[in-house]
C-alpha cells in the first residue's frame, strides 16, 4: 500500500521540480538568498557570471531555484531561462535608489515575456538590514507593481544576510501554487 | 532538400523542449541527443544556452557531455560562452579532483577571449591545488593561454608558477610542465621561457623514470635541448637516460636515442662511447619487430644514425634481410640500410640475400635489389668480383628487366674498375635484343664505345643500333653519338663511314639543340684535329664511388636533433616542410574554410 501511495505522490510532485528564477540587478544579493535558502546561512559569494542552480528543499516541496547574474551584459540572456518557469522571485536592493528605475525597467520588460505569462511574481526589498532601506510599500511604488494585471504577486522585505522575510515569501509562494 | 531542413528544426524544438523538461531523465537524455547529434555533423549550436543550463548538476557523467558540448560549440557562440563563466569557477572549487580538472581542462580549450578574464582565478587556483591531478591538468592550461594571450600570461604570473612547477613533487606534474613550457618557448619571442639549466636538467631526470610514456617522451625531448658542460657531465647523463632504451614504446626509445646520439658529441672518453654504442644496437633492432608504420619510422632513423655513427649495428644485417610479407615502402629501407651496413666479412650473406630478392615478382623492388648488388660491388674493392658473377648469374635468367638493369649497374662497375672486368662485354652483348628502355640501353653503348677497341664486331653492334637512331630517346642518341666517335677513335679504318653519317644524320635531322650541338662540337674537332679530339673523347675519366651518405654533415647535425620526429624521417630539415605555423590546426582549417 504504502509503495502505491508514494509512486502517486511521485507523480505529483517527486521527480517534476518547480521551477523558480531568482532574478534582479547585479549587488541585489541574489546569490546570498539562494544559498540562504539551501543552506540555511550566509556565504561569501562573487558577482555570478553566469548562473547558479540549486535543488531547495522547503515544506516537503522540491524547488530548482535558477539564480542569473545581474550584470548588464547577462540581462540579455535572461530570457534564456524562461521557459517552464513556475515563479520568479524578483530581488530589489532596497538601498540602491538611483538604480530602482532601471530595476523597474528591467521588470517590466521580463513580464512582458510570453513565457512567464502564467508565472508568479514575488518581489523581495532586500537588504532590509541596512540603514536608508526604502520599505516595502516605497519600493512597490517605485517598482509601479499596483499596475500589474493579470499576474499574481506579493511583497515582502527581507534581509537575506539575517535570514529575515525569505520563509514568508516561500508560504506565500507555495501557497499560490498549490491552489 | 526542403524536407531535410523541416526535419532538423523539427528535431532541434523538440530537443529545446527536452532540455528544458522539469524532469532529469528528460534532460538527461536530449543532452546525449544533442552530443549524438553534434558527433555526426548535425548543427546543434542553437540549442547553445539551452544545453548550457544543465550544465550545474552532480550528475559527473551529464556534466562531461555539457563540457565536450561547450568544447566543440564555444566558438561558434562566443557572447554566451559567458553562461559558463560560473559553473565553471564553481567546478573548479569542487571537492573531487576529477571535476576540477575536468572543468579547468575544459576551460582551457574553449579558446574565446571573451572568458579569458574569467579564467585566470581559477586557473591559478588549479596551479597550486592540493591534487596531483589537477595541477598537472592546469600546467597543460597555461599553454593553452599562452596561444592566445602571452601578455596576459606573463602578467599574472602563470609563466613563473608552471616553472615552479617543474621542481613538482609529482613525476607527472614535472612532464606535463615540461611539456608546456617547451611548447610555450617555441612560440615565445624572447627564447628565455624554456631554458635547460643543470638544475632542471636534474629535476627532469628525477623524474623521467616515473612519468608515464608521454610524459617522458616529453622530458627527452627537452632534454635534448641541453647542452653539458664536459665530458664527465655527459657521461653521467647518458647513464640515466640508458634505461630507457628498454621501453616497450618506440617513440620513448628513439627520443633516448636522440638524447643519446647527441650527448655523444661531447663524450672524449673512447671507451665510454664503444659501450654506448654497443648498447644502442639491441634496442633499435627490437623496433624492427614492431608494425610496419614503426618499422619505417624507425629504418629512416636508423639510416640516418648509422650515416653518423657507422659502427653501429654491424653485426646485425641479418635483421634487416626483408621478409617476404614486408611492405615495399619497408623494403626499400631495408635495402638502404643493407647496403650501408655491408662489408668484406658479411658481404656473401648479403649477396646471397640479394640474389634472392631478384627473383621476387615486385619488379621495382627486384630492380633496387639489382642495383643493391652493385653499389656492394662498388662500396667493397674485395668483394667485386663476386657482386659481378651474381650479376651474370642474373642476366642469364634471361628475365627481361633484371637484365636490363643488371647492365646499368655494371656499366657503374666498369667505371669504377675500368678494364678488370673486360671479359664479362660478349655476355652483354648477347642480349643486346631484349634492351628496349633508355637508361639501359645506353649503359651499353657507353660500355661499347668505351671498350670498341676490345670488342671485334663493334662497328656491327653500333650499326645495329644506329637503324633506329632517329627513333631513340635523346639519351641513348647522345650516347651512340659519343660512341660512335669513340669507335671512330680507336678504329678509324672500320668506321669512317658510319661517323660520318650518324654526325650527319644528328646535324641534319635531328631538333634537338643538345644532340645537334653535341654532333657538331665532335665534327668540327674531328675535322680540325683528330690529336685533340682523342685527348678530349677519349680522356681518363674520374673513377666513381657510390655515395652512401645522402646527408651533408652540417645537415646531419640538425637531423639528429631531431631524431624521431617527421624531420628524420624526411631526411629535412623541419625549416623545409614546416611554414611559420602554415600547418597548424587552426591554419589548416582557416585554408579548408577558403577553398
Amino acid at each position: 500500500m504504502g509503495s502505491i501511495f508514494s509512486r502517486i505522490l511521485g507523480r505529483l510532485w517527486g521527480d517534476k521540480e518547480v521551477r523558480i528564477l531568482i532574478l534582479g540587478l547585479d549587488g541585489a544579493g541574489k546569490t546570498t538568498i539562494l544559498y540562504r535558502l539551501q543552506v540555511g546561512e550566509v556565504v561569501t559569494t562573487i558577482p555570478t557570471i553566469g548562473f547558479n542552480v540549486e535543488t531547495v528543499q522547503y515544506k516537503n516541496i522540491k524547488f530548482q531555484v535558477w539564480d542569473l547574474g545581474g550584470q548588464t551584459s547577462i540581462r540579455p540572456y535572461w530570457r534564456c531561462y524562461y521557459a517552464n518557469t513556475d515563479a520568479v522571485i524578483y530581488v530589489v536592493d532596497s538601498v540602491d535608489r538611483d538604480r530602482v528605475s532601471t530595476a523597474k525597467e528591467e521588470l517590466m520588460a521580463m513580464l512582458e515575456e510570453e513565457e512567464l505569462k502564467d508565472a508568479a511574481l514575488l518581489v523581495f526589498a532586500n537588504k532590509q538590514d541596512m540603514a536608508g532601506a526604502m520599505t516595502a510599500a516605497e519600493v512597490s511604488d517605485a517598482l509601479g507593481l499596483s499596475t500589474l494585471m493579470n499576474r499574481q504577486w506579493s511583497i515582502y522585505k527581507t534581509s537575506a544576510v539575517k535570514g529575515e522575510g525569505l520563509t514568508e515569501g516561500l508560504d506565500w509562494l507555495i501557497n499560490i501554487m498549490q491552489k | 532538400m526542403i524536407i531535410n531542413t523541416y526535419n532538423k528544426t523539427g528535431e532541434n524544438a523538440e530537443l529545446l523542449a527536452d532540455l528544458n523538461s522539469e524532469y532529469r531523465d528528460r534532460r538527461k537524455d536530449a543532452v546525449k541527443r544533442v552530443i549524438a547529434n553534434m558527433t555526426v555533423g548535425k548543427d546543434v549550436s542553437s540549442l547553445f544556452p539551452h544545453v548550457v543550463k544543465n550544465m550545474q548538476t552532480e550528475d559527473l557523467e551529464m556534466k562531461k557531455l555539457v563540457y565536450l558540448y561547450l568544447m566543440n560549440y564555444a566558438k561558434s557562440n562566443p557572447d554566451l560562452v559567458i553562461l559558463a563563466v560560473n559553473t565553471f569557477v564553481k567546478d573548479t572549487d569542487h571537492v573531487n579532483p576529477l571535476i576540477r580538472a575536468l572543468a579547468i581542462r575544459t576551460m582551457g580549450c574553449i579558446r574565446v577571449d571573451k572568458i579569458l578574464d574569467h579564467l585566470c582565478e581559477p586557473l591559478r587556483k588549479c596551479l597550486e591545488d592540493d591534487d596531483p591531478y589537477v595541477r598537472k591538468t592546469a600546467a597543460i592550461c597555461v599553454a593553452k593561454l599562452w596561444d592566445l594571450d602571452q601578455e596576459r600570461a606573463l602578467e599574472n604570473g602563470f609563466v613563473t608558477i608552471l616553472q615552479g612547477l617543474v621542481s613538482d613533487s609529482n613525476p607527472m606534474v614535472v612532464a606535463n610542465a615540461v611539456t608546456a613550457l617547451a611548447e610555450m618557448q617555441e612560440s615565445s619571442e624572447t627564447k628565455d621561457i624554456f631554458v635547460v639549466n643543470v638544475a632542471i636538467m636534474n629535476k627532469m631526470l628525477a623524474a623521467l623514470n616515473e612519468c608515464t610514456e608521454w610524459g617522458q617522451i616529453a622530458i627527452l625531448t627537452s632534454l635534448a635541448e641541453y647542452r653539458p658542460l664536459d665530458s664527465k657531465e655527459a657521461e653521467s647523463i647518458c647513464e640515466r637516460v640508458m634505461p630507457r632504451l628498454q621501453h616497450a614504446n618506440g617513440s620513448v626509445v628513439l627520443s633516448a636515442i636522440k638524447v643519446l646520439m647527441i650527448l655523444l658529441r661531447y663524450i672524449n672518453n673512447d671507451e665510454f662511447v664503444k659501450g654506448l654504442i654497443r648498447k644502442m644496437s639491441p634496442p633499435l633492432v627490437t623496433l624492427l619487430s614492431s608494425a610496419p608504420e614503426v618499422q619505417y619510422v624507425s629504418l629512416r632513423n636508423i639510416n640516418l644514425i648509422l650515416q653518423k655513427r657507422p659502427d653501429i649495428l654491424q653485426n646485425d644485417v641479418r635483421v634487416f634481410f626483408c621478409k617476404y610479407n614486408d611492405p615495399p615502402y619497408v623494403k626499400r629501407e631495408k635495402l638502404e640500410i643493407i647496403i650501408k651496413l655491408c662489408n668484406d666479412k658479411n658481404i656473401e650473406q648479403i649477396l646471397s640475400e640479394l640474389k634472392e630478392y631478384a627473383s621476387e615478382v615486385d619488379v621495382d623492388f627486384v630492380r633496387k635489389a639489382v642495383r643493391a648488388i652493385g653499389r656492394c660491388a662498388i662500396k667493397i674493392d674485395e668483394a667485386s668480383e663476386r657482386c659481378v658473377n651474381v650479376l651474370l648469374d642474373l642476366i642469364n635468367t634471361k628475365v627481361n628487366y633484371v637484365v636490363q638493369e643488371a647492365i646499368i649497374v655494371i656499366k657503374d662497375i666498369f667505371r669504377k674498375y675500368p678494364k678488370r672486368y673486360e671479359a664479362i662485354i660478349p655476355t652483354l652483348c648477347q642480349n643486346l635484343d631484349s634492351l628496349d628502355e633508355p637508361e639501359a640501353k645506353g649503359s651499353l653503348i657507353w660500355i661499347i664505345g668505351e671498350y670498341a677497341e676490345r670488342i671485334d664486331n663493334a662497328d656491327e653492334l653500333i650499326e645495329n643500333f644506329l637503324e633506329t637512331f632517329l627513333e631513340e630517346n635523346s639519351r641513348v642518341q647522345l650516347q651512340l653519338l659519343t660512341a660512335t666517335v669513340k669507335l671512330f677513335l680507336k678504329k678509324p679504318s672500320q668506321s669512317e663511314e658510319i661517323v660520318h653519317r650518324v654526325l650527319q644524320t644528328a646535324t641534319e635531322e635531328i631538333d634537338n639543340p643538345d644532340t645537334r650541338d653535341r654532333a657538331f662540337v665532335y665534327w668540327r674537332l674531328l675535322s680540325t684535329n683528330p690529336q685533340a679530339a682523342k685527348a678530349v673523347v677519349l680522356s681518363e675519366k674520374p673513377p666513381i664511388s657510390v655515395e652512401t651518405n645522402t646527408v651533408s654533415p652540417a645537415l646531419m647535425d640538425e637531423l639528429i636533433n631531431n631524431i624521431s620526429t617527421l624531420a628524420s624521417v624526411y631526411h629535412k630539415p623541419p625549416t623545409a616542410f614546416m611554414g611559420n605555423k602554415a600547418y597548424s590546426a587552426d591554419a589548416v582549417k582557416k585554408a579548408a574554410a577558403a577553398e
